[in-house]
């Protein structure tokens, strides 16, 4: 890649007084500031991602004989997923003694960190919050964490594989974005959909061991302010290219944001294409808890709703998470939670959504793949597509705004 | 020179879709390579305007740009203390960025990659000045987004253009096509076509 400016060259090769200044200008939360400033340390090494994942056999099986105590453990059927974006899945057969004291083959899954990921985050906190929400909504099983690499190679946490649909259509669409949904699946999935994303909400967070998310104040503006400032220091960060829109909208963020007056547990990437459903068409699991922070539950709901991730009914109408009319999906939410849809705030979380997508798509993603550092460096490139429509709603809304 | 550009990418795209595809049995792999075969089908249709692309902004940047001069020279004139230090270290840049490559120039007759530069250069300088507008004063940060209004609408318009062949746009049909937005009766639409 060409590097036309020195901001650019300092991105591509970051100095650590350049990582310093940029720790200094965006507020964000503590395991944030370590993931990303963690990422600009690795950014000069050279080596690509390795796409020949059988390399992980060996010690796959050296990890589960430590983590298990077991040492006739076997992982059998080592598989690539396919789908997904951010992070390398795999499926595998564990061989072992299980729970019950019997020899049993479980199937399970590794999501792991590329060497540098469209979204940086931290195991350790999936796995804290996939634990919380354990037992509250659907979820896989966390079992077991590596979170920082030093056994598997790279940050990665093993659960339980789940069986179920993500996407009912023939020839799939890149993440989930624009699916559809038949109308008797929208009649089963729709009310479930919105009451899990009640339920996330309710979650007593205070009684969970969530000791990798930053408390923010009630009644302040700090939730947003770190949820701000990781989405403007990730662009800041990684955008190949400066742009105007982005600098308009991040100002307008800035000088805008709403008090956060009793932060709930947000999912942060609530939307089709995160949730599976069983063939008894009951949602079985909720996915990609790495975003998950403590803020203002209307963020799920904007996010929820983009019309990015909407697909169209019959009719050519589009659907929040093609799922329902955004006017139905709100309603119930109220219904569902108690809580009171406030639409000054929803518009402000759906600029902040789209910068956030705009900054996913047009800034981190192709810069995991100018670094050649992911496993899907044709879709990261491909992605920017998303970003780049991200950008144009973006500025619609903010002709809008006041 | 033959063959041209578009016959190789469609050539690739064909041999993608109709020979590897059907023989893969991996589902990741058959993924990424639908994958390829749409970036190539999309570089299909974009690679011929690239060049043309990169020079119509490249007479927006210096548009822009100069009439924001415009206003902060206002500006400095009727302030005693003259135009705000952060926003003077900017327009140093830019003023000097414009003996690089001058907006008399011919730019046209410049390579693709001085261009692409020099548009890098004018687009961070542009969000400097969006960044610092807390520091104009009220009637010139009125001004400037009065000016930067229809700036940021098209770009809206022909950045959306630009990727609608990628297929997320769920609003595609009511985009222009990038052509249309970028010639007018066979020429690029820029103010001074010398240029």
């Amino acid at each position: 890649m060409n590097n036309y400016t020195t901001t650019q060259t300092n991105r591509t090769s970051p100095s650590a007084a350049w990582i310093a200044d940029i720790r200094s200008r965006y507020p964000v939360e503590r395991v944030v500031d370590e993931m990303f400033t963690r990422k600009l340390y690795k950014r000069k090494e050279t080596a690509g991602q390795n796409l020949d994942f059988t390399r992980l056999h060996k010690p796959l099986v050296e990890f589960l004989k430590n983590e298990t105590g077991q040492t006739d453990i076997e992982v059998l059927n080592l598989q690539r997923l396919s789908g997904g974006a951010s992070k390398e899945q795999f499926t595998f057969d564990l061989v072992w003694q299980g729970p019950s004291g019997a020899r049993e083959t479980r199937k399970l899954m590794v999501r792991m960190d590329p060497k540098e990921s469209i979204v940086e985050t931290y195991r350790l906190r999936e796995c804290q919050v996939l634990k919380a929400a354990w037992g509250e909504v659907p979820v896989p099983e966390v079992l077991w964490i590596d979170p920082e690499g030093g056994q598997l190679g790279q940050p990665a946490l093993i659960a339980d594989f789940l069986e179920g649909t993500v996407q009912p259509e023939v020839g799939e669409k890149m993440s989930g974005v624009g699916m559809y949904f038949n109308p008797q699946l929208r009649a089963a999935l729709g009310d479930q959909f919105v009451k899990i994303l009640a339920d996330i909400h309710a979650i007593d967070w205070r009684k969970k061991d969530l000791t990798t998310l930053d408390v923010p104040e009630p009644n302040s503006k700090t939730a947003v302010q770190t949820a701000l400032g990781l989405w403007e220091r990730a662009w800041n960060e990684d955008t190949l290219s400066a742009h105007p829109v982005m600098e308009r909208a991040a100002l307008w963020l800035k000088e805008n944001m709403p008090v956060v007056e009793t932060p709930v547990l947000v999912h942060g990437d609530y939307r089709s294409g995160n949730f599976m459903y069983s063939d008894d068409l009951k949602i079985n699991a909720i996915f990609d808890w790495e975003l998950a922070y403590l803020g203002d539950y209307h963020d799920d709901l904007a996010w929820a709703s983009l019309t990015i991730f909407g697909g169209p009914d019959e009719e050519g109408n589009l659907l929040a998470s093609s799922l329902m009319s955004v006017e139905e999906f709100l309603t119930k939410y109220e219904h569902y939670s108690g809580n009171q849809v406030d639409p000054a705030r929803l518009f402000y979380y759906q600029i902040l959504s789209f910068y956030k997508i705009s900054v996913i798509g047009a800034a981190t993603s192709i810069r995991a793949a100018s670094s050649r550092k992911t496993h899907l460096d044709a879709m990261m490139n491909f992605a920017g597509g998303i970003g780049y429509l991200g950008i144009s709603e973006l500025n619609r809304l903010l002709d809008n705004a006041k | 020179m033959s063959p041209e550009i578009e016959q190789f990418l469609s050539g690739m795209k064909k041999t993608i879709e109709e020979v590897v595809m059907p023989n893969l049995t991996d589902r990741f792999a058959q993924e990424q390579a639908g994958i390829v075969a749409a970036t190539l089908g999309f570089l299909g249709t974009i690679q011929d305007k690239v060049f043309h692309y990169e020079l119509f902004e490249n007479q927006e940047y210096k548009r822009i740009l100069q009439d924001v001069l415009t206003i902060l020279d206002a500006d400095a004139a009727n302030a005693e203390a003259g135009t705000n230090e952060t926003l003077g270290v900017v327009v140093e840049k830019v003023n000097k960025h414009f003996q690089h490559d001058n907006p008399a120039d011919q730019t046209a007759f410049r390579p693709y990659l001085f261009i692409r530069g020099s548009n890098e250069n004018m687009k961070e300088f542009l969000c400097e000045f969006i960044q610092l507008q807390p520091e104009m004063p009220v009637q010139v940060r009125q001004d400037f987004e009065a000016l930067l209004k229809p700036f940021f609408k098209s770009i809206e318009i022909r950045e959306r253009s630009w990727v609608k062949g990628l297929g997320f746009d769920p609003a595609a049909e009511q985009q222009a096509d990038i052509a249309d937005l970028l010639y007018e009766n066979e020429y690029l639409r820029v103010a001074n076509i010398n240029n």
